[in-house]
């Protein structure tokens, strides 16, 4: 466990994405080449039963569109814009991987809502050539992506989140807020609607207009909320932030005088941390779900390796087994350069896990042996390649059973996408099995002699033997899913039971006396 | 055929099973006549609503041997119906006679299918007779009024309780354990009235299961019946049919899963093809014919009476109407009873005699009575309302001595059709005489009519779109494409307008089931406010739900269902502007100006019409719009019946029939007027003059088409009434063909010229569905003429009035009090010291009255903060920290107060007022203070703020009260606009005809009306008003401006009519919103567009908040020019 010294003053960065929502939008639809980028872009949401806009790219934007403006009122000024729905989740998750992204530059990297980071930089500028470089670097860094973003360094997060959003100021030296944030306007302070309408009404602009007057008779008629924004936004009082990113639950690592880089001795380093990390976990009755190593070279490139497991682990032979198969599987191998100089192992999601007395019937076992399986299978092969069977809602016999990737559908999987899982079908109590357990794919055809119009084949030819029909049932009656496109003949299936008490399921397809003969086939085989 | 073949289909629903069902009951009926069913059972899920249809179009079939065409509402106002073919129409396979022999011989059952909440099968339930009807109705009722709205709640013992008259088809459910138990317990309460239903559906254990059903079947001792379920008329209907069960189960159609039928069966077949599907039991198939034959009843059974309350005890209704009439025409006529008016009475109380109509004018009279008491205003109209009856009865103050309009000609003998009378109440207090309607008659002799709400273009779109998965942004692009009228079929111009691909599969997809849906029933709803009252109980003539409304309950049908079945109805409706002249009356009682009521205003006076001459008509009833305002001038009404011709122009009728330009050019003595006439030997030499001399010999009104047709055609009712439903669908060149023949030449035969046959034929086609009637213009014009007496007269009292009626009208409350400032009134603003809640009046040292804004004005100041500020005033508050105490009000409310700059009688304006309301402390008095009384606040040195320059008082007056008594936002920028050389509105209006000019002003109204061919736009500054028409090519090009800007600047060429009518035929037009800010840099100047406004309220004018039942405004006027 490392602790970060905490030097004073505290510095940060405040950064903003004014158009995070529609660029996310526009960066996916050129990427897959949907639309034309020259579109404006809204994103709307359904307020009261109206659909309003609550996003607009800077093209609509620069057209009079902003949000809260209904779409009716939107399209009739700008008819060609694009509106697509608002999806705060997946903006969200963007800003996330951001987040992420960021924890480059410093751990301590909070979510500054809406579509903004805060990051406390305080001892870490001088690693990247100081704060106005470390600046660049991250608006550089993030305009690469495609991103509008806006950024300001300060002494407050208040400060510098201001600066950010409401003023063009790129860096204020330690002690200068105060004087910075002064020809800001007062939705700056990012008060109610009422409020800021209020001091408008009051004659109060700009935040000179407050900075300079007494805060007894303000805050009587505004509120101490009032106040309080304007004591922070001028630096006169600092609020440490809490970083989204909760430092990892358990981080390990092991730094080197003589930068290292034998294969060899960085598995030997990485099997050290695993084994500390997993004691770690024992004593707190923990496993682990990810596990994440860094590698720092010299040079300062990272590089991160994360393995996963379909439930808590804490393992070391199987932690060290599912790196070492990411490590053999990756794409580009783990290049050393000039050596790492520090090895760290970070367990960002662990859960607790109790030590068990397998069950009597060893099911549990069995269970556990079977994920296990699948989680090394898929860290070998990948998620879509181990698949498993779910049940489908559908009428349709070959689409009823679905393939997924077989850990989406692991006890205890938090998060993910949830699998609609339909019930299989099952026969009635008493009533013989609907369908064959396997069918042929396709569809194998047979000669066939049945009556006119719908009657059950009277004898049936497959494979070259000739089956005289005992038993029939039918027809049952199933049609193509028409909003699939596809435009088949409707199919009448029969259960059929021969001499011998062999069990087939046939269809015809199409119908006597249409324009084509109707064909018959054998699509499976009862048990 | 043989008979053993006979089949009929008895389990069928209709799309009135809402979501279910894919196809419209008059399709039903024919597909299965067509398949030579020998009858068929109309059963939706717990109710009758769509059996009305189904049987309207087996009697239509019956009588034309063409099947009717649909009926759809295109608006609210009268008339306004879009009538939609049937597909087949003109491509039937058989003869019309052949049709109409087999309707003849075709037999329809009405019932329903009884859905139950505990679990029992359903049960489908035919009533035999009129008392098993009444039976169902009433078990209907039962479980509908357990619900909420649209829920019906029945249990199995509600209908055990007793089944009599009902005959009862078990469907059996998939599972068949309770079966035997069920059956047993029916047979015991319905003996011999019970069957148990089986169906084919290809299921694969079809025959197995038939076997089973047969032994259930013979041990309950219980016939079996064949019956195949039918969702839909024919197998193509099951995508459709797919689509709707997304929509009810509210998923896409690729998760709906086994949500879904599982094939396409449930469609009507061929009896040939049931009996061999149900070759295993053909009893079960010959059964339908043997449950056919035990129906007796027919919706034609029923009869229906008007409630006996109005008439006292030991009078019969005909003599009670004639004694009511005498006694009430001797006090109409104090001065005595004119002779005309006297023979007027005699005739019409004859016919009411004849028709056994009394009851239904009692009733009225009794509601209106109600009224009268009540001191709420209220007025009839309608074909039965233009009666000398109705106006000495004081149900309308239309004056038959003023106005010949014959009641007469318009309740005709021989069609038998229902009297109409609509009654318009004040909009605020209608519910006070719809409770009274319910206490009196009871809530199972009362109900509203129902509304069919159908799917429309936009709803149908949204509702496929979403089922098929198409993303939000596609559905709203396909729903705002202009589908055009309805059943036209969507252009791929219009699909590529919206940036979409007509030829993508899904896109394809997506509008044709969207087409399909057009027109389905979503759910019922309540009229506006059509009642049925009954003599006996109504919940056993159609069953009664409770609505969304707290106490209100509503009938299953609606105004056609009601109209088809010769039912008569009550139309109790809401009118804002009778609201506005019942203020207006009060108000000129309460200064002492004279007591008035509707009848007794002035008339005839020519202060008023020459006031309407010059389109001074803001505010007045009906006249008030752009396009009205543009005909007033050309119109230059001098009487009433100008009026009634006034309301009734400006309207898509007229317009569409191009009989405006015709009229006006009559009217001006520009054209002759002239009356063709037959020849001699065929009729009169004026009996066209009878029918269209009021008009000019130009038809006009909805009533002189048909007349017409009738009097110089010779059109028999049979034949008008085809030709009425033909004309509404005339874009089908095969049915409007042969009825142009039988006009164009029958009128020849009389003696016309061909060249006048064929241009009437020509004009009453353009007519269509969308004329005006004569009998509810009548009335309208009687109301413009009295609010236009009000504003004439005493401005100041119509301005108030008005003010305190909002909403309602076109016009926003700034526009009005415009209106009154330019009427030389005085406007006095919103003040703590002075207003009431209501806008009101004062006196004036003069002795004119001044209008004083009341707190309704101010946003989000509710009724109860004004009576408090009203009632706890006292001599006066002297200071903010007094007001707080005395009112108690929230702080909140004070905060509105100060801001809408009304404490300027504290000496303090609106920055100083709410500097010193925010010091108020945020929650209740310190309970030592309180108690003391006195003030908490200590001294604070003075603030020093800067004063607030009059742009930003302006701005901030038009963000709380919505207008400023100060400047015009438009007066404040002149400057800017001068220094650009931009003229004022009434610099514009004074240019001669075709000058340049350039103007600029506030956007109040933009309407596209009619065919879309120009915009009209309204612009308004410190001067006037400037209409502004904008080519549709142009709008296109500037249509951004347009749509968003608040501010205006069009240059243009100047148009004046020889009337002095201006407008601004714009070349180009600029948004000049941004100079606003020039008012204030920090307040938004949000300026509103009038009510009018097309694009902001594409549907009428109509309060924010005010659900569309609550007013029934005209169709909507179509600008023209």
């Amino acid at each position: 466990m490392t602790a970060y010294p905490l030097p004073t003053p505290r510095r940060y960065l405040a950064l903003w994405f004014p158009f995070l929502p529609a660029e996310r939008r526009e960066r996916a639809a050129t990427e897959a080449g949907v639309w034309p980028a020259d579109a404006p872009l809204v994103l709307t949401d359904s307020v009261k039963g109206a659909r309003r806009l609550a996003a607009v790219s800077r093209k609509a934007l620069k057209l009079g569109l902003s949000p809260g403006l209904t779409l009716a009122d939107a399209r009739a000024a700008v008819p060609h814009l694009l509106a697509l729905d608002h999806d705060p989740a997946a903006d969200a998750a963007l800003i996330d991987r951001v987040l992420d992204d960021c924890l480059r530059w410093t751990p301590l990297v909070a979510l500054d809502p809406p579509h903004g980071l805060m990051l406390d930089i305080t001892g870490c500028a001088h690693l990247f050539g100081g704060e106005t470089a470390t600046r660049e670097r991250v608006l550089h860094r993030l305009r690469g992506g495609r991103f509008t973003v806006r950024g300001s360094i300060a002494g407050t997060p208040d400060a510098a989140r201001a600066l950010a959003r409401f003023g063009r100021v790129a860096l204020v030296a330690p002690g200068g807020e105060a004087q910075a944030v002064r020809p800001l306007p007062i939705t700056a302070l990012e008060l109610s609607d009422e409020t800021t309408t209020a001091l408008r009404r009051a004659g109060f602009k700009r935040i000179a207009d407050l900075a300079d007057r007494p805060s007894a008779p303000l805050t009587g008629r505004f509120g101490t909320e009032l106040t309080t924004r304007l004591t922070r936004l001028l630096g006169r009082e600092d609020r440490r932030i809490t970083p989204s990113r909760p430092l990892p639950a358990c981080v390990v690592e092991q730094a080197f005088a003589e930068p290292i880089g034998h294969a060899d001795a960085i598995a030997r380093v990485l099997r050290a941390l695993i084994e500390r990390a997993c004691a770690h976990l024992e004593e707190r009755g923990e496993g682990g779900r990810a596990f994440e190593a860094s590698f720092l070279r010299v040079d300062g490139v990272v590089r991160h390796i994360i393995a996963r497991t379909g439930r808590p682990v804490r393992d070391a032979d199987t932690v060290t087994r599912l790196f070492r198969e990411r490590i053999e599987a990756l794409a580009d191998p783990l290049d050393p350069g000039y050596g790492f100089d520090l090895v760290r192992l970070a367990l960002s999601v662990t859960e607790p896990l109790e030590s068990l007395q397998p069950d009597l019937d060893g099911k549990a076992i069995e269970a556990d042996e079977v994920a296990d399986l699948i989680d090394r299978l898929t860290a070998r092969f990948g998620a879509v390649r181990v698949l498993r069977f779910v049940a489908a809602d559908t009428h349709d016999p070959v689409r009823v059973a679905r393939l997924v990737p077989a850990t989406s559908q692991m006890p205890d999987q938090g998060g993910g996408r949830a699998i609609a899982s339909a019930s299989w079908m099952r026969p009635e109590p008493g009533e013989p099995p609907p369908r064959p357990l396997r069918l042929f794919e396709p569809p194998q055809a047979v000669e066939a002699v049945a009556e006119v119009p719908d009657g059950p084949p009277i004898r049936f030819r497959w494979r070259g033997a000739l089956h005289d029909v005992a038993r029939a049932e039918g027809p049952e009656r199933l049609l193509t899913e028409w909003w699939r496109g596809h435009d088949r003949p409707a199919r009448d299936y029969y259960r059929i039971e021969d001499g011998q008490g062999r069990r087939f399921w046939l269809f015809r397809e199409g119908f006597y006396g249409g324009d084509a003969s109707p064909r018959w086939y054998l699509h499976g085989l009862f048990a | 055929m043989s008979a053993a073949d006979s089949y009929a289909e008895l389990v069928a629903a209709t799309n009135f099973s809402f979501l279910r069902g894919a196809a419209h009951p008059q399709h039903m009926v024919l597909t299965a006549l067509l398949l030579g069913q020998t009858g068929l059972g109309i059963a939706d899920r717990n109710t009758v609503a769509g059996v009305v249809r189904a049987h309207c179009a087996l009697k239509d079939l019956r009588a034309d041997g063409v099947p009717p065409p649909e009926k759809l509402r295109d608006g609210s106002g009268p008339g306004e119906y879009v009538f939609v073919e049937h597909p087949l129409t003109g491509k039937m396979p058989v003869s019309r006679d052949e049709l109409r022999r087999m309707a003849c011989d075709f037999k329809l059952v009405v019932g329903a299918r009884l859905v139950f909440a505990d679990g029992t099968p359903d049960i489908v339930a035919y009533p035999v007779d009129r008392a098993g009807w009444g039976r169902l109705c009433r078990l209907l009722s039962i479980g509908k009024r357990r619900g909420k709205k649209s829920e019906c709640i029945l249990r199995v013992d509600d209908l055990l309780a007793d089944p009599s008259g009902l005959l009862l088809i078990v469907m059996p459910p998939r599972r068949l354990d309770g079966l035997p138990s069920l059956l047993d317990r029916l047979a015991s309460a319905a003996p011999g009235a019970v069957w148990l239903a089986a169906a084919m559906h290809r299921r694969g254990d079809d025959r197995r299961r038939l076997a089973r059903l047969r032994g259930v079947a013979g041990a309950a001792a219980v016939p079996l019946l064949a019956v195949n379920d039918a969702l839909y008329d024919e197998p193509g209907a099951r995508d459709l049919q797919d689509i709707l069960t997304c929509i009810r189960e509210k998923v896409t159609i690729d998760r709906a899963g086994r949500r879904l039928e599982v094939n396409a069966e449930r469609y009507l077949k061929r009896p040939a093809e049931m009996a061999r599907l149900f070759r295993d039991a053909p009893d079960a198939v010959a059964e339908t014919q043997h449950l056919l034959a035990r129906i007796d009843f027919s919706l034609d059974d029923l009869r229906y009476d008007y409630p006996d309350e109005p008439v006292p005890p030991g009078w019969e209704a005909a003599d009670w109407l004639e004694e009511v009439t005498w006694r009430r025409a001797a006090m109409r006529y104090p001065g005595g009873l004119p002779d005309r008016v006297k023979a007027q009475l005699e005739e019409e109380l004859a016919l009411i005699k004849r028709l056994q109509y009394e009851r239904y004018f009692l009733t009225i009279l009794d509601i209106v009575r109600v009224a009268e008491d009540k001191g709420i205003l209220c007025q009839g109209r309608g074909s039965a309302a233009n009666s000398a009856v109705c106006y000495v009865l004081g149900i309308t103050a239309v004056d038959p001595a003023e106005n010949d309009l014959l009641f007469a000609r318009f309740v005709s003998t021989e069609r038998r059709e229902p009297p109409d009378i609509d009654v318009d109440f004040e909009h605020e207090r209608r519910e006070e005489i719809i409770q009274h309607i319910y206490e009196k008659y009871g809530r199972d002799r009362a109900g509203i009519v129902a509304t069919v709400i159908s799917y429309r273009p936009r709803s149908a779109m949204r509702e496929v779109g979403k089922a098929l998965g198409l993303t939000a942004d596609v559905t709203s692009r396909l729903a705002s494409t202009q589908w055009g009228s309805w059943g036209n079929e969507i252009r791929d111009a219009h699909v590529r307008q919206a940036g979409l691909d007509p030829d993508n599969p899904l896109i394809r997809q997506a509008l044709g089931l969207a087409g399909r849906l057009l027109g389905f029933p979503r759910h019922l709803s309540q009229h506006v406010g059509g009642f049925v009252l009954a003599r006996g109980r109504l919940d056993e003539l159609v069953p009664i739900g409770n609505a969304a409304m707290k106490d209100r309950t509503f009938i299953e049908w609606d105004k056609d269902d009601i109209d088809a079945l010769e039912l008569m109805k009550v139309d109790v409706l809401a009118l804002g502007m009778l609201t506005c002249i019942r203020k207006s009356f009060d108000l000129l009682h309460r200064h002492g100006i004279g007591d008035y009521a509707l009848h007794d205003i002035p008339r005839d006076d020519p202060a008023v019409y020459d006031m309407l001459c010059k389109a001074d008509s803001l505010g007045v009833f009906q006249v008030e719009s752009r396009a009205q305002m543009n005909m007033l001038p050309r119109l230059k009404p001098r009487e009433l019946y100008d009026l009634v011709i006034q309301v009734a122009i400006v309207r898509p009728g007229p317009i569409q029939g191009d009989m405006v330009h015709p009229y006006l050019k009559r009217r001006a003595k520009l054209e002759d007027v002239t009356y063709p006439s037959p020849a001699p030997e065929h009729g009169p030499a004026d009996e066209l003059y009878q029918v269209l001399n009021k008009t000019l010999g130009v038809p006009l009104f909805q009533e002189q088409a048909m007349r017409m047709a009738m009097v110089a055609a010779k059109f028999t009712d049979p034949e008008a009434n085809q030709l009425r439903k033909a004309m509404a669908t005339f874009r089908h060149v095969g049915t409007i063909g042969h009825f142009e023949e039988m006009m164009v030449e029958r009128m020849v035969r009389r003696g016309y010229e061909r060249a006048f046959a064929q241009r009437f034929f020509e004009q009453i086609k353009g007519f269509g569905s969308y004329g005006f009637p004569e009998s509810h213009a009548a009335s309208f014009a009687k109301l413009v003429y009295i609010s236009s007496w009000i504003k004439c007269h005493h401005p100041a009292v119509f301005a108030c009035a008005l003010l305190n009626s909002q909403p309602m009208g076109f016009y926003a409350p700034a526009q009005i009090v415009r209106d009154a400032q330019e009427h030389a009134v005085e406007v006095r603003p919103v003040d703590i010291n002075h207003s009431l809640h209501d806008c009101a009046l004062e006196e004036r040292d003069d002795g004119a009255l001044a209008l004083r804004l009341g707190f309704r004005q101010v946003d989000g100041l509710g009724e109860e903060a004004g009576t408090a500020l009203t009632e706890r005033r006292g001599l006066g508050y002297s200071s903010v920290e007094e007001l707080a105490r005395r009112t108690r009000l929230p702080l909140r409310i004070l905060r509105r107060l100060a801001d809408a700059d009304a404490m300027r009688s504290l000496g303090l304006d609106r920055r100083d007022a709410l500097w010193a309301v925010r010091r108020l402390p945020n929650d209740a008095p310190l309970p030592l203070f309180a108690a003391a009384d006195a003030c908490e606040l200590g001294d604070e040195p003075p603030a020093d703020l800067a004063p607030m320059r009059l742009g930003e008082h302006v701005a901030a007056d038009y963000q709380t009260v919505r207008l400023s008594l100060k400047a015009h936002p438009m007066g404040m920028l002149r400057p800017i606009f001068a220094a650009e050389r931009i003229a004022t509105c009434a610099g514009t209006s004074a240019m001669p005809n075709g000058a340049a000019a350039r103007t600029a002003g506030i956007v109040l109204v933009r309407q596209r009306p009619g065919n879309g061919n120009a915009i009209f736009i309204t612009l308004e500054d410190e001067t006037g008003v400037t209409n502004v028409v904008l080519w549709a090519r142009l709008f296109e090009r500037f249509r951004r401006e347009v749509m968003a800007a608040r501010v205006l600047l069009v240059e243009g060429e100047v148009q004046k009519s020889p009337e002095g009518v201006v407008h601004l035929m714009a070349h180009r037009v600029f948004d000049r919103t941004e100079v606003l800010k020039q008012l204030s840099d920090t307040h938004d100047v949000t300026l509103e567009l009038s009510r009018a406004d097309e694009f902001n309220h594409p549907q009428h004018p109509r309060g924010p908040s005010s659900h569309p039942r609550n007013v029934r405004i005209l169709p909507r006027s179509r600008d023209f020019h």
